[in-house]
């Protein structure tokens, strides 16, 4: 009776929003749910649900998406843990629960996540205000050389502001470097004057670039952005950083390796879809596609990362 | 011309009057349970409004923040219990109405208040976003540290007879501001390794423990149970000469709740408490404040529902949400491929002037809608005792049990019932606890930040022109009120008649 109930409402869901799956038979499962710590509305809840559009039709299965928040990630990732690995649940998987398992002992921490396949990496872009007499990223160092610098980065945790503490340390200057409690309120800090630049995300400061209040300086990735060519890369200055904000899926332990294929193969098609690349691109997220046993890797190294950022700027003991 | 014949096909031709009004229902449910705050009653329609059309999906979510901002005052007077943050303010007086059989009338001062302040915050989105949005942009860390000093103020004359008692009450709620991660470096505050203290303790639910959860225990350790309500508990909205009276504590509480609202992070606690104030210092009737005080139910009512308008301002100027409430608005915009900012005037110039209009129509069914629940409630409060009580636990915990299924949660909400109850036994005020919780971080973190920027120069405060004026008004407001508090303790030494300034 239950089963029936959310069906109904799945192809209601469906028909409402004009995207009614076409079954194809080539995956074990009918309904998948995919899982996120964000709420209605946040980063990772938009990067499921459009995701969600174009993998229903493509895998041939109904997908819903779940927001299950609280506990910095802690309670979305025991719901998944405690799901069966069959293939019918994942997770929204960023560097919000590697934080949070460092910063605090939740039941069960990223190390307990099974990787599976990474899908984007949000940009992390360097601005400053239209109005602010910094043409390029070496003056604003030149310009910390003079006087003391004031750099904004968003949370503390964040690898944004990693980025920043990395730069000050290879440039060899003291600014201030100075932490908000989102990209929110550093971006009005940035627009009003109070900071020489701010480093957030792309997707964030958009609406104030095609207002033209913002200029941006260089953005932290390997190469220039597509849709940015203007805008060079931090490395074409001499400092060899790149920052990894990165957007993947993960599932309960012991995933079988048939459905990681699967949804491997999907998401490489679907990445190179016209449509979800209009999607995608408009939002500034940048493609990078990674089989399982690369993404694994790559967690491994960005947890270690993390950790040791984390330690050297006193946040953990 | 052109914009007219929008607004008339947008009522005529789409349901955005069915849109708004179900918006309002919903949010006036919402914001009356306590627990369930405005962004939670809107993060809960969020999913629905995915496969709607874009202006209506947000017609619909910001229906229900007016709804929601309105609706926190119903439990705030009928039962003691504010049902959101901004309503806080509104139990003062509120619940003394409610005690002294003036429950309807408070009600309906609350719902006549509401309607003129989202009416009057309306107007100011519409006419000066552009203006506003600069006020917003003027505001440094320094200035939002010396507004939040300003805020904290407040609790000098919240502080009831005894003053020790208010700052030692003011102190719990700056404690319980520092759990979590610490705001400026990082580091995990008094969490205790628990992921559910990462992100610090939500006032609401520090304010539904001390207010709802001690005052069912303190009931609950009365033998015989008195019965306030009876005659006049019927709604009754405010005739001519009390409608004049009112005017003056709705401007202060209008103009105050449009320059807060506009601030990112201020929001409506702060405005709905510095009216109040305001209200109180400029009354003819100053002592009757806090005994039952018309004056005391329409200025922080009036404050927040203009808020739930000019709140409004950061998110479509900047993309930058101000409030949960407005991030969850902003998500909203953002599924539907629209990018708030000054370009979604021009290009989007349709789903604004939608908006607008549907927040008039909101505006105006929150009288109808309210007329209609508002005897229910009434009625429902009346019921004996013993069923009451046991109703509102049921809905207090399963409020605060729906919002993420923490059972985390309703253990931090006994928690802070039990100290609510030992609280009250002991004299303590509620009020400066809970701005304590509610301005904690923005002092903390502002304060810290804008060290930050000075290198730890203190100076910096002074040298930010607005922060100095606030802080100069700060300071103006404390060493008026402790002197007001003085020259009466004096005064009713010399005479022997008692005549609190609170």
């Amino acid at each position: 009776m239950f089963n029936l109930v959310s069906k109904i409402i799945v192809v209601l869901v469906l028909v409402i929003t004009g995207h009614v799956a076409v079954a194809q038979d080539s995956y074990p499962r009918e309904l998948i749910t995919l899982i996120t710590h964000s709420s209605p509305g946040g980063g990772s809840d938009i990067f499921l649900r459009q995701l969600a559009r174009f993998l229903g039709p493509e895998l041939g299965v109904d997908i819903v998406v779940k927001n299950i928040r609280g506990g910095s990630g802690a309670r979305a990732v025991a719901e998944l843990i405690s799901s069966p690995a069959d293939g019918s649940t994942f997770y929204a998987y960023t560097p919000t629960i590697v934080h949070t398992s460092l910063l605090s002992a939740p039941a069960y921490t990223y190390q307990d996540l099974e990787p599976l396949v990474n899908v984007f990496f949000d940009q992390a872009v360097v601005y400053t205000s239209s109005t602010s007499p910094f043409g390029t990223l070496n003056d604003v160092i030149e310009t910390a050389r003079i006087r003391r610098g004031r750099w904004g980065a968003s949370t503390p945790a964040s690898l944004e502001r990693q980025a920043l503490e990395q730069l000050k340390s290879v440039t060899g200057v003291v600014p201030a470097i100075v932490t908000h409690e989102g990209g929110g309120d550093l971006l009005l800090n940035v627009l009003n004057g109070t900071l020489d630049i701010g480093v957030g995300e792309a997707q964030e400061i958009r609406s104030q670039l095609e207002a033209g209040r913002i200029r941006l300086l260089a953005v932290f990735s390997e190469n220039r952005m597509k849709g940015l060519p203007n805008v060079p890369t931090v490395k074409e200055f001499g400092y060899d950083l790149v920052l990894t904000k990165f957007r993947g899926l993960a599932g309960p332990p012991g995933t079988p390796p048939a459905i990681t294929a699967a949804l491997e193969t999907a998401i490489q098609h679907l990445l190179d879809s016209s449509e979800y690349r209009a999607v995608y691109e408009e939002a500034m997220l940048t493609a990078s596609y990674m089989p399982h046993e690369e993404f694994e890797r790559f967690i491994g190294t960005f947890a270690a990362e993390t950790e040791s950022f984390l330690r050297n700027t006193g946040v953990i003991q | 011309m052109d914009i007219v014949y929008q607004v008339v096909a947008l009522l005529l031709y789409t349901p955005l009057i069915f849109v708004a009004m179900a918006g309002v229902g919903w949010g006036i449910l919402g914001g009356a349970l306590p627990g369930i705050s405005p962004s939670i009653a809107m993060a809960l329609l969020l999913p629905l409004t995915y496969g709607m059309d874009p202006g209506l999906a947000i017609v619909l979510l910001a229906s229900t923040y007016v709804g929601a901002e309105y609706g926190g005052s119903i439990p705030a007077i009928l039962i003691n219990t504010p049902g959101t943050n901004a309503a806080a303010a509104t139990v003062l007086d509120g619940y003394e109405m409610q005690k002294q059989g003036r429950g309807g009338e408070a009600l309906g001062i609350s719902l006549y208040s509401g309607v003129l302040g989202g009416l009057f915050g309306l107007t100011m989105l519409i006419l000066l976003t552009k203006q506003l949005s600069e006020v917003a942009l003027a505001f440094t860390p320094m200035a939002y540290f010396s507004l939040g000093v300003l805020g904290l103020s407040v609790i000098v004359s919240l502080s009831g007879e005894s003053l020790l008692k208010g700052f030692a009450a003011a102190l719990l709620g700056l404690m319980v501001a520092t759990v979590g991660s610490d705001p400026i470096s990082g580091v995990s505050r008094f969490t205790y390794d628990q992921p559910e203290l990462l992100d610090g303790i939500a006032p609401i639910l520090v304010m539904v423990g001390l207010f709802a959860v001690s005052e069912l225990l303190r009931q609950a350790s009365v033998p015989v149970w008195d019965k306030p309500m009876g005659e006049g508990a019927r709604l009754k909205l405010p005739d001519g000469p009390m409608r004049r009276r009112l005017i003056k504590p709705q401007l202060l509480g209008s103009v105050i709740g449009t320059v807060e609202g506009v601030m990112p992070g201020a929001g409506g606690t702060i405005a709905s408490f510095m009216s109040y104030n305001e209200a109180r210092r400029w009354s003819k009737n100053k002592d009757e404040f806090g005994k039952g005080s018309p004056e005391g139910v329409a200025a922080p009512e009036t404050a927040n529902n203009t808020v739930a308008a000019t709140a409004l301002v950061p998110v479509l100027s900047f993309g930058i949400p101000g409030s949960n409430s407005a991030a969850i608005l902003l998500g909203g915009l953002l599924v539907h491929g629209l990018l708030p900012g000054p370009r979604l005037f021009e290009e989007n110039s349709g789903i604004v002037i939608g908006l607008y209009t549907g927040l008039f129509v909101a505006t105006l069914s929150l009288l109808a809608l309210g007329m209609l629940i508002l005897p229910v409630c009434l009625w429902l409060v009346k019921r004996p005792k013993a069923y009451l009580m046991a109703f509102i636990y049921v809905l207090v915990f399963s409020g605060i049990y729906s919002i993420d299924q923490s059972l985390f949660d309703l253990g931090l909400v006994l928690g802070a019932g039990i100290v609510g109850f030992f609280m009250r036994l002991a004299g303590f005020p509620f009020l400066p606890a809970v701005l304590g919780v509610v301005l904690g971080y923005l002092v903390e973190s502002n304060f810290r930040r804008s060290l930050v920027l000075s290198g730890g120069d203190h100076t910096i405060f002074l040298e930010d022109s607005i922060s100095l004026g606030l802080l100069i008004v700060a300071g103006i407001f404390i060493i008026g009120s402790l002197s007001a508090r003085m020259w009466a303790g004096w005064r009713s030494l010399r005479g022997g008649s008692a005549s609190g300034s609170v």
